[in-house]
């Protein structure tokens, strides 16, 4: 008859007491699993939806600083000199990130529409806009003088999206695919080769192999005859043979049920795209930037800024990065991220997740995580009130029971060690009936109360239009769209075995914490003045 | 005969009032093994005191008692109280929600002597010897009459293999008829099973029946 078996026969042989003990761990155990419940589905909603978000940080100036920094200055001087020299994201800072185990890759892309010579024939949409494709006249009225002015056009057939490293994030997530010859290497771009990759289609189209060349003009010969030229631009300082090292197959085809299909000129066809070293076309940015200063200048002899030699640019001012995408390899990754380098980059650069409207959406969650989190912590708090209360009470009517346990030689610890057992078994037993009562309300509770904290927060309304976030469409859009749905999908309120493991931890602990008080009572116990008082 | 139990020059005392009352007063005697000692003495003259400090479960103020030549000190109250003795209580102090043979096995349980393989049936045979049957052994405690329950408390202070046995007032809520016969229970674990019992009463039936009766007066023991 040891300390267990006594333990065991204490709690069949006292139903009543064992029962309303059952009872309360009952209780306690539903409100613990659906608190825990809800706040790890909430949890999980957030880092199942994350993780189908891409992992994206944006390395990008600051405009919001950089305005309110420009307000602040009040001698105009001090704001030109500020906008000669305004904030560029460095492209050093983005190769130290990508030494970065946790960087996949980077795109510090630039786009350019371009021209080709008539050899090459851009994908046909037969679409409304190839009507007017060619171009044609643009006219105006002056608002001053009433007269007409009317300029010539030709529409640009192709876009050319160039990167200062050597992959791309649509490369690296599968967006293009290199079917055919490779992708370009640090060495091209070091060397500012002019190689280029073009789409399958656009190669079928044109009967294009790995090895010929094409002609690109990154203006137009009206733009040159009709405005560059007065700067000294010719053709051959906008014109670059190009030789085709790759061709890659795209998953973003343009298609007829697409809004945008009828009004898409030849160059908002993704097939009508090419990927080239983004130093490609340095030169002819410097040589034309140069060129416009030179003229500028023997326009302006006294103007003290293009007089002076060393305002003429250079090769480091063509290198102009807006800002800088790096895909990370994974998405729970990227808030670490962000908050580790944020704090690197100057005062007027930010790093962004681009997760403000995730984490805006996810506000009702986080919310419903956090209460629940607070009343599992009320109800275990109570727990061990009322258990340590019903404990210490129970001991008085078993003291008489304790001093016949120490007059025939048991031990404290023993003794102890009995009444926890006593307490865990019912508590084993009050939290495993809890686990089927909770596995089957839990879901129901969280659902419920996760539309009242929606309603409730309000989350569903849009927020003003924000100018800052506006993006064109030169700019490529990174981020993932999330929606509510997206999340509230991924809610879902189940016991899981980390749940199931937690309210075993916490029910044990519930009775540990609940011992204490009532084994220094024990301890406290002397055998004659319990026995002779009772005899 | 052999020494069981000696004491040595035992003090104890307590305040009373602000008033420090002396109990047991330099009291000195020995209990010899196999024999049935019946204390005797007026209300409030200590007996329960003395029984609880020769029981293990209170200390003296000063002195010395030995357990067959070994100092209390020495062995210590809790595996004195564990090992070497037993007490018999007039509540009979059994544990409600274990049976009588529950109750028996408990303190088999508990002690570190040597006992019997198959301890289950010790038990029974422990309480059957004592009058409770077999059915009756497998009841609750508190479904047996009163006289029943002493006789389990009984059969319990054997369970251990003690040589030693306590009593304090052990017919005190029994009958006549019933306290003759525990009283020759008690004889009968001094003589035939060599087990040295020490009973405090106040019944004259009972200590007529002893082998030796001692009065306490004046917080010492004299043979009578």
């Amino acid at each position: 008859m040891n300390f267990f078996q006594r333990a065991i026969k204490n709690i069949t042989r006292r139903k009543t007491k064992s029962i309303l003990l059952l009872i309360t761990f009952f209780v306690i155990g539903n409100f613990v699993i659906i608190g825990l419940g809800v706040s790890q589905a909430s949890q999980s909603a957030k880092i199942l939806t994350r993780q189908k978000m891409r992992a994206v940080v944006t390395y990008a100036a600051d405009w919001r600083k950089i305005d309110k920094y420009v307000q602040s200055l009040e001698d105009e001087d001090e704001i030109n000199k500020f906008y000669e020299n305004y904030p560029r994201v460095s492209i050093e800072d983005v190769r130290e990130m990508l030494k970065d185990e946790r960087v996949r890759t980077a795109n510090a892309i630039s786009i350019n529409t371009v021209f080709a010579d008539e050899e090459l024939d851009y994908v046909h949409l037969g679409n409304k806009a190839e009507e007017n494709s060619g171009g044609g006249q643009s006219c105006y009225y002056d608002d001053v003088t009433g007269e007409q002015t009317c300029v010539e056009y030709v529409e640009p057939h192709f876009l050319a999206k160039g990167n200062y490293f050597p992959d791309m994030i649509e490369i690296a997530d599968g967006g293009y695919k290199v079917t055919e010859g490779r992708f370009y290497t640090q060495e091209d771009l070091d060397n500012a080769r002019p190689v280029i990759l073009i789409t399958r289609a656009l190669a079928d189209h044109n009967n294009l192999r790995i090895g010929d060349t094409i002609t690109l003009y990154l203006q137009s010969p009206t733009d040159i005859e009709m405005y560059m030229g007065e700067y000294g631009i010719t053709m051959e300082d906008v014109t670059k043979e190009f030789e085709i090292i790759g061709i890659f197959e795209h998953n973003t085809p343009l298609l007829p049920d697409s809004p945008n299909y009828d009004y898409a000129s030849p160059y908002e066809n993704p097939d009508n795209m090419f990927l080239l070293p983004n130093t490609a076309f340095d030169d002819m940015r410097l040589t034309i930037a140069q060129k416009q200063f030179d003229h500028w200048a023997e326009q302006n002899p006294e103007d003290e800024y293009y007089q002076n030699p060393d305002n003429r640019p250079t090769a480091e001012d063509v290198l102009y990065l807006n800002d800088v995408t790096l895909l990370l390899n994974d998405p729970l990754q990227v808030d670490d991220f962000v908050a580790e380098y944020g704090e690197k980059v100057g005062e007027f650069f930010s790093l962004s997740a681009n997760n403000e409207e995730f984490e805006r959406l996810a506000k009702p969650l986080d919310t419903l995580s956090l209460y629940a989190k607070f009343i599992v912590w009320l109800v275990v708090i109570n727990a061990i009130v009322i258990i340590t209360l019903v404990t210490a009470l129970t001991l008085k009517n078993r003291e008489y029971e304790i001093g016949v346990l120490l007059s025939i030689g048991a031990s404290k610890a023993k003794i102890i060690a009995q009444f926890f057992i006593e307490l865990a078994i019912v508590a084993i037993l009050g939290f495993t009936l809890s686990i089927v009562s909770g596995s089957m309300i839990a879901n129901k509770v969280g659902q419920t109360v996760l539309n009242y904290q929606i309603a409730s927060s309000g989350v569903n309304e849009t927020d003003d239009y924000d100018y800052y976030d506006y993006t064109s469409i030169w700019d490529t859009d990174y981020t993932s769209d999330v929606t509510l749905d997206d999340l509230v999908s991924e809610y879902n309120v189940t016991v899981s075995p980390l749940i199931i493991g937690e309210i075993y931890v916490v029910g044990l602990g519930i009775v540990l914490i609940s011992t204490i008080i009532p084994s220094m009572m024990i301890m406290r116990f002397n055998p004659k003045r319990i026995l002779m008082n009772q005899n | 005969m052999a020494e069981i139990l000696r004491l040595e020059n035992i003090n104890y005392s307590y305040i009373d009032g602000g008033y420090e009352r002396k109990i047991l007063n330099d009291l000195s005697y020995t209990f010899e093994a196999g024999k049935f000692y019946t204390i005797l003495g007026p209300s409030g003259s200590g007996k329960t005191t003395l029984l609880s400090i020769i029981a293990g479960l209170d200390e003296p103020k000063s002195g010395n008692i030995y357990f067959e030549g070994k100092n209390l000190k020495e062995i210590g109250l809790h595996k004195y109280r564990r090992n070497d003795i037993s007490i018999v209580f007039q509540q009979y102090n059994l544990i409600s929600y274990l049976t009588a043979h529950e109750n028996v096995m408990l303190a088999m349980s508990e002690t570190d002597n040597q006992l019997p393989k198959d301890r289950k049936q010790v038990a029974y045979s422990l309480l059957e010897k004592f009058g409770i049957v077999h059915t009756k052994a497998d009841r609750l405690v508190n479904q047996l009459s009163g006289g029943e329950q002493q006789r389990v408390a009984i059969a319990r202070s054997l369970a251990s293999n003690v040589n030693l046995i306590f009593a304090d007032e052990p017919t005190g809520n029994l009958d006549t008829a019933t306290e003759k016969e525990i009283i020759n229970v008690f004889k009968e674990l001094a003589h035939d099973f060599s087990k040295t019992v020490i009973v405090v009463t106040h019944s004259d039936t009972v200590s007529a029946m002893s082998d030796q009766r001692i009065l306490l007066t004046d917080g010492i023991l004299k043979d009578i």
